[in-house]
């Protein structure tokens, strides 16, 4: 079943990072969308609501195909892996059928709200509408992240004779420590992702010079937020994360930090090439002892490196190093390119200064790249086990599904997926080049709403 | 618990099959009762608002068949791989068709979206026809509860005919909800459309379920109501003069079959072909917590659901 395994993972990798760009949009513009429609509707700011119910058009893209590509990962779970399935539904079902009857039906029923009803509805319930539809997008998130940290920490649990996993407590599953790090830093990623895009597509207006007010305001709004979100995403969500890993998967903080040997006051390596062979980085650029002190707070502090861990149980060094310092890496340049938009924000420089502006408007892309980084890090570091420490990943294919079988859907995902990015990319730049003013001009007069 | 965990999953699995029945209904006879650029764009109307939340239940039935009885949930999903695979892609296409539509005023723009739309509604009511088909027909489970489904076995006769039935009954469904929501004019082609499928679906409905007690013999005699039931269910779509009645008496019609269903299956979810132990609502379920927490937590999601969904639908209608 080898070729089967590689198959399934090849298939799960590829379809579950490109559906996550699609959530990623959901839940980074939900709060802009919320924030704009709630205080237009107070202030009765006309401008407001045009920006929110401009985003929505783009929210509403997100979305859609964010549910399509979503049915396939929970459809995945039986077709492929129906021997994790079989084994661990008792726990995993759980999280994700809460998701089905409390996230996905919140979200689409308010946001048929949002969209169909502005003329139908009151102010108030329209407001409401458009914070339900955020809620949704971030318990669904919510109930995503428990199930997986269950997988990298299995809790509430208890084995039958037979092997089964049993669920024991729902409670201990929810409300796993493990989870709420984690999801603070998933969430924040997703909010910082909607600053970068706000203030992207506030940056391309101005620059463009057209829509300017709009511009103007997109930016300010996107840099706020994301200077704030790009500092959170640092401390204390990644710093509190990357604890929960070093305490409960010191094996994958070895891997990510791209450690061999076990060290006392150990290094944190910048930059270097991991060498499995030679088990050691080629040209490290290491700052002494640091990674001592974030993983334990002491600079004399223990590390233990990868050589001190059985082969069959550490992950693959290099996806799980590179990955790792993709996301940091870029998490630093996005505190960099915020805090100066700010400081130049501050100054009243901002709109004027097209340098910063063309530099906001590229970054759009790259905050979607630390997501999804960010995910390949959780993800392969965890191998080779599916639920961590208690199911390895080579047990939990499905026993009746041959790999070319799952080689053959995979051609037709990968086609398929090519068609929805083309079109995505299509109806994004349409809705873009529109604009707000093109909602604004669409707006009833202020009292019919 | 098991018995109320299998009521819910069929309760959830009717919903689905009365609520996205029609807008799959509507799909399967786009082209053929649509005939222009306007007409067409009200099939689309129709079911704008609906569909998304209709599929819904679909997701939320799989997630809760995966939370109750994991082992059904894993056999039915690897077995059936290759079939499962083609409904998510025609899933897709259809969503595709729908949300794309009215982005461009272009006639090949919109005749393919058109198109696309109705093969995939109507390929897609008719493979959930033919999985339904083979999982009352039993399937060649070996010793560790797995089967391989290949298209050579799932294609049977009675299978066949199971899908035709459901795609001429949603089709029917889909024209009785269009004689409901569409404008006047347009109505009369409605009724005309489901009173053509209407004799098709009763042939149909009695052949398969002679075939089905063939199969399966009926112990409890009051198991008889559901097709009493499904058959006057039908008679009223005959005699009915308006929109509202007709989709009251297709949706009853599509409860009633979907009693039977369950009703052949129970306790079984998955049978044995041709005979054997299958995968009940007790070997394939986990612990009685685990099974405890999945039901409360969807009767608390889906009552929550109902309020919300309702303060909606009413404040949306209230213009």
């Amino acid at each position: 079943m080898q070729g089967a395994l590689i198959a399934d993972r090849i298939q799960f990798a590829f379809t579950i990072m490109f559906h996550y760009l699609f959530p990623i949009g959901t839940m980074g513009l939900g709060p802009f969308i919320a924030f704009y429609t709630v205080k237009g509707i107070r202030t009765r700011d006309e401008q407001a609501i045009a920006i929110a119910r401009f985003w929505a058009k783009i929210f509403t893209i997100n979305f859609a195909i964010g549910v399509v590509t979503g049915i396939p990962m929970e459809f995945q779970f039986g077709t492929n892996w129906a021997a994790f399935s079989a084994r661990s539904g008792s726990v995993v079902g759980q999280t994700l059928g809460m998701e089905g009857v409390y996230a996905f039906f919140l979200e689409s029923i308010f946001l048929g709200v949002f969209l169909y009803g502005r003329q139908r509805v009151s102010r108030g319930f329209y407001a409401f509408s458009a914070v339900a539809v955020w809620f949704g997008s971030w318990l669904s998130g919510f109930f995503i992240v428990t199930t997986n940290a269950w997988m990298q920490h299995p809790v509430g649990y208890a084995l039958a004779k037979d092997g089964t996993i049993e669920l024991r407590s729902i409670g201990a599953v929810l409300l796993s420590p493990f989870a709420w790090w984690q999801y603070a830093h998933v969430m924040t990623g997703a909010l910082l992702t909607g600053a970068f895009v706000v203030a992207g597509v506030g940056a391309y207006y101005l620059l463009a010079r057209r829509q300017t007010a709009f511009g103007e305001r997109l930016v300010r709004a996107g840099v706020i937020v994301g200077i704030c979100a790009s500092l959170i995403a640092v401390f204390p969500t990644g710093d509190r994360n990357s604890a929960d890993v070093t305490r409960d998967q010191p094996v994958k903080l070895a891997a990510m930090e791209g450690l061999f040997k076990t060290t006392q006051g150990a290094p944190l390596a910048i930059l270097g090439m991991p060498d499995t062979q030679h088990e050691s980085l080629i040209d490290p650029l290491y700052v002494p002892d640091v990674l001592s002190f974030l993983a334990y707070g002491n600079f004399r502090a223990n590390v233990k490196g990868l050589s001190s861990y059985p082969k069959d149980v550490r992950p693959p060094v290099e996806l799980t190093y590179y990955a790792y310092h993709v996301m940091v890496g870029l998490g630093t340049i996005f505190v960099g390119i915020m805090a100066l938009s700010v400081l130049l924000l501050w100054l009243r420089r901002l709109t004027r200064a097209r340098w910063m502006l063309w530099a906001l408007m590229l970054a759009m892309p790259f905050p979607y790249i630390a997501n999804e980084a960010g995910w390949m890090v959780t993800e392969v570091g965890r191998q080779p086990w599916i639920v961590y420490g208690l199911m390895r990943t080579a047990q939990a294919p499905s026993p009746t599904v041959a790999g070319g079988e799952t080689i053959f859907t995979t051609i037709g995902f990968a086609g398929m997926y090519f068609l929805l990015g083309v079109i995505f990319i299509l109806l994004t730049l349409r809705e873009i080049g529109l604009g707000p003013e093109h909602e604004e001009a669409l707006a009833p007069a202020p009292g019919v709403a | 618990m098991n018995v109320a965990a299998f009521l819910l999953l069929a309760a959830m699995l009717t919903a689905y099959v009365m609520l996205d029945g029609y807008d799959l209904g509507v799909g399967a006879i786009h082209l053929l009762i649509m005939r222009t650029d306007r007409e067409r764009a009200a099939s689309f109307t129709a079911i704008n608002p609906f569909w998304n939340g209709n599929e819904v239940f679909l997701i939320a039935t799989g997630a809760m068949l995966f939370a109750m009885f994991p082992r059904a949930y894993a056999a039915a999903f690897s077995g059936f791989y290759l079939p499962f695979i083609i409904v998510l892609w025609l899933l897709m296409v259809r969503g595709m068709s729908i949300e794309l539509r009215g982005h461009f005023q272009s006639d090949l723009w919109r005749g393919f979206w058109d198109v696309a739309f109705c093969l995939s509604s109507a390929l897609l009511a008719f493979i959930l026809g033919v999985a339904i088909g083979n999982v009352v027909r039993g399937v060649p489970l070996d010793s560790a509860g797995y089967f391989q489904g290949t298209f050579g076995f799932l294609l049977n006769g009675y299978a066949l005919a199971v899908g035709a039935l459901a795609l001429l009954a949603l089709a029917m469904h889909g024209a009785a909800f269009l004689w409901m929501r569409v404008e006047e004019d347009l109505r009369p082609r409605m009724q005309r459309a489901a009173r053509m499928l209407l004799p098709i679906v009763v042939l149909l409905f009695v052949g398969v379920s002679v075939a089905t007690v063939s199969m399966h013999p009926v112990a409890n005699g009051a198991a008889w109501i559901a097709p009493l039931v499904a058959i006057g269910a039908l008679v009223s779509i005959w005699f009915a003069r308006s929109g509202v009645i007709a989709i009251a008496g297709s949706s009853l019609f599509l409860f009633a079959l979907m009693a039977c269903v369950a009703l052949t299956l129970f306790p079984d979810l998955l049978p044995a072909y041709p005979s054997g132990a299958g995968l009940t609502i007790y070997n394939s379920a986990p612990n009685a917590y685990s099974v405890g927490t999945a039901f409360t937590a969807a009767i608390i999601g889906f009552g929550a659901a109902l309020v919300y969904g309702t303060v909606a639908a009413l404040r949306m209608l209230r213009a």
